[in-house]
């Protein structure tokens, strides 16, 4: 299942803003793109040295024959020292990691249901793979993905905002409720990334209706290979490392995904 | 004129009748157990793998979280999750049979009769590996606020009970956490190790100001990384002055300056741990570099740079 992971120095070719939420970094590596799939991510090295010093895990948002792009969002002291680099200046990146999203599922209807950093591996999957419905959550519509982002998005795309600024005001589980109404609960597969929150609301839906699906869990990580078992999530197997055993797991599996 | 091909340096790494190729190798925990990380090193260049800590019974390890960074470095409290020491023996250690590269396993227990248990069990496939680390410092799996091990006379217990099941070589890893690091690696050493393990973790917390709670479920963990550097080379310091004994350092090692710092206070093996995760071949990065900074050096054999730290006093310095 795995694929060969690299570790490699690459030069940023464009790091800059696409909305008020998001930034777009991208590089060319013939052997990060090797065996991409959407769900995969990349540990990213953003300091020099010792500051920060961990690694920071991106998914892959689109991923070409050489050329690949990762949507992020300014949260804390990595991603913004991030922000700031420059346009040919070198990152070091390992990947591509961990286990993509399930392109063959057991139900009718393919329902993706995506929010803030869960949203650059979701269009990614729905560019590539033709999807009932990708439902994504934000907080206003100054964070609506531009249009031009989501124009080979293979899905019917709904939006929800906190504010009702655009789309359907409210959680982005509203819309997931009335997709169930419409298609009937027996038909669906879910499969979802966002913030821990947002995936534990809708989990607890398809527990509801008995739907089965699929979570891109999102879980601070130490190394990404599995080694400092440091992101682990509560399986009926016991704690296994979200990096390696997921970061894509199955509802089934997993016991207590955390917050 | 023959042109003088760069010679190679002598890296050889010597403990008890062990020989090791070179002298780096990978902190317990920060490695795996078999040979997880082989997509981005090649074993066979390390000079010893020592394997993730394992105890007699299967441990599920800590709640979460269980990791979060600190100013060049970072806090775990993993808590020693492993399958136990069966499953290892049996799943583990085909592939271990299989490498080139000699392996240290590292063993820690929640009580003296179960860490001569463990002895007793590894004796009978002591072939397998070079060394026994016994981990006598974990700060993550203490019971009722205070280690076991954290009295004097029980770590004596521990290293007599272990040597009286094997003859395997024997270092005991110590963290300042225990207390009087040259006190007890003394009693360890008189008792039957043959070497130390310096250092394990120091205890630390990071608080988060909203939630006013730690970032670690379990409030404090040990704090490894670049920042506890400086600690740990002085303890391998003072221990290889005090009692000229093999000792495995590790705390920071994060290129091959640190690990040359380290060898000039005396360092035999040189672990690297928390680094492995920001650089995964690190320990390759490593050893050309030691290999380069000799041959600039005109050092021929590493034994010829090993523990030739010129104190100041005995440079005549007030
Ligand atoms: C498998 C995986 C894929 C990811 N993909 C993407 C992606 O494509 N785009 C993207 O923007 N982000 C993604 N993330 C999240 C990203 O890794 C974090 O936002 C990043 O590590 C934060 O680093 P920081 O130094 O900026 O924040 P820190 O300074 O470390 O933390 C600042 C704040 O962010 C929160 N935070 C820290 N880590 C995370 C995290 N993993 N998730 C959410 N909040 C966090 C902290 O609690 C804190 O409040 C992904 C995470 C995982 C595990
Ligand atoms: C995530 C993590 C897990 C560790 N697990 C173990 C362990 O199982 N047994 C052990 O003896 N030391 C363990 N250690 C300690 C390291 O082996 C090492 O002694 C310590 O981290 C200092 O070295 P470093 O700063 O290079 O990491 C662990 C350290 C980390 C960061």
């Amino acid at each position: 299942m795995s694929v060969k992971a690299y570790d490699e120095a690459v030069i940023i070719l464009e790091n800059k803003k696409i909305n008020e939420k998001y930034l777009k970094l991208s590089f060319r590596s013939k052997k990060l793109v090797q065996g991409v799939k959407p769900g995969h991510f990349l540990m990213m090295q953003i300091g020099d040295k010792n500051d920060p010093f961990l690694r920071r895990p991106f998914s892959y948002y689109r991923a070409s024959s050489d050329r690949i792009e990762v949507l992020y969002e300014i949260l804390g002291y990595g991603t913004s020292l991030l922000s700031k680099k420059k346009k040919g200046e070198t990152v070091q990146v390992m990947g591509p990691l961990g286990n993509p999203f399930s392109v063959k599922i057991a139900r009718k209807k393919r329902v993706l249901v995506a929010g803030g950093v869960g949203v650059p591996p979701l269009v990614f999957f729905a560019e590539k793979n033709r999807s009932d419905y990708l439902l994504i959550g934000t907080k206003s519509k100054q964070e609506v993905m531009p249009k031009k982002e989501l124009a080979k998005v293979k899905a019917k795309v709904l939006f929800s905002t906190d504010d009702g600024s655009y789309g359907t005001k409210g959680r982005v589980t509203l819309l997931l409720e009335d997709v169930i109404e419409k298609e009937g609960a027996e038909n669906i597969f879910i499969q979802t990334c966002g913030p821990m929150p947002m995936m534990n609301a809708v989990m607890a839906l398809a527990k509801k209706y008995e739907i089965p699906g699929e979570a891109s869990l999102d879980k601070t990580m130490g190394c990404g290979v599995g080694v400092c078992l440091g992101c682990m999530v509560k399986t009926h197997e016991g704690w296994v490392p979200s990096c390696t055993e997921g970061p894509v797991f199955s509802f089934d599996d997993i016991v207590e995904a955390g917050v | 004129m023959k042109k003088t091909a760069a010679k190679k340096v002598d890296l050889t790494t010597k403990i008890k009748n062990l020989t090791f190729k070179n002298p780096v190798t990978v902190a317990s925990g920060t490695f795996g157990t078999t040979t997880e990380m082989e997509s981005f090193i090649d074993y066979d260049k390390l000079g010893a793998v020592i394997a993730k800590t394992v105890t007699l019974y299967a441990r599920p390890g800590n709640p979460m979280p269980r990791i979060c960074e600190t100013a060049s470095g970072m806090i775990n409290a993993i808590g020693l999750q492993n399958k136990g020491l069966d499953e290892f023996l049996e799943n583990k250690m085909p592939k271990i049979r299989k490498q080139k590269t000699p392996w240290v396993i590292s063993i820690a227990a929640e009580t003296t009769e179960e860490f001569s248990v463990m002895a007793k069990k590894l004796d009978a496939v002591k072939k397998d590996f070079a060394m026994l680390e016994v981990n006598l410092s974990c700060p993550n799996v203490e019971k009722g606020g205070a280690s076991f091990v954290k009295k004097q006379e029980t770590i004596i217990d521990i290293i007599k009970a272990i040597r009286d099941q094997t003859d395997m070589v024997m270092m005991a890893k110590l963290s300042p956490e225990l207390g009087d690091v040259i006190e007890i690696a003394g009693n360890a050493l008189r008792h039957g190790a043959d070497g130390l393990s310096l250092i394990n973790t120091l205890r630390g917390m990071v608080v988060d100001v909203y939630k006013r709670r730690s970032r670690i479920a379990r409030d404090s963990g040990g704090l490894s990384g670049p920042a506890i550097k400086p600690v740990a080379l002085r303890y391998v310091y003072d221990c290889k002055k005090a009692f000229n004994c093999p000792i495995i350092a590790s705390g920071g090692i994060r290129d091959w300056k640190d690990a040359v710092e380290f060898l000039i206070v005396g360092a035999d093996l040189l672990a690297v741990g928390t680094s492995n995760f920001v650089t995964p071949n690190a320990t390759m990065q490593i050893i050309t570099g030691i290999e380069s900074f000799c041959r600039e050096q005109g050092i021929q054999k590493l034994d010829d740079l090993r523990g030739t730290f010129q104190s100041a006093q005995s440079l005549g310095c007030k």
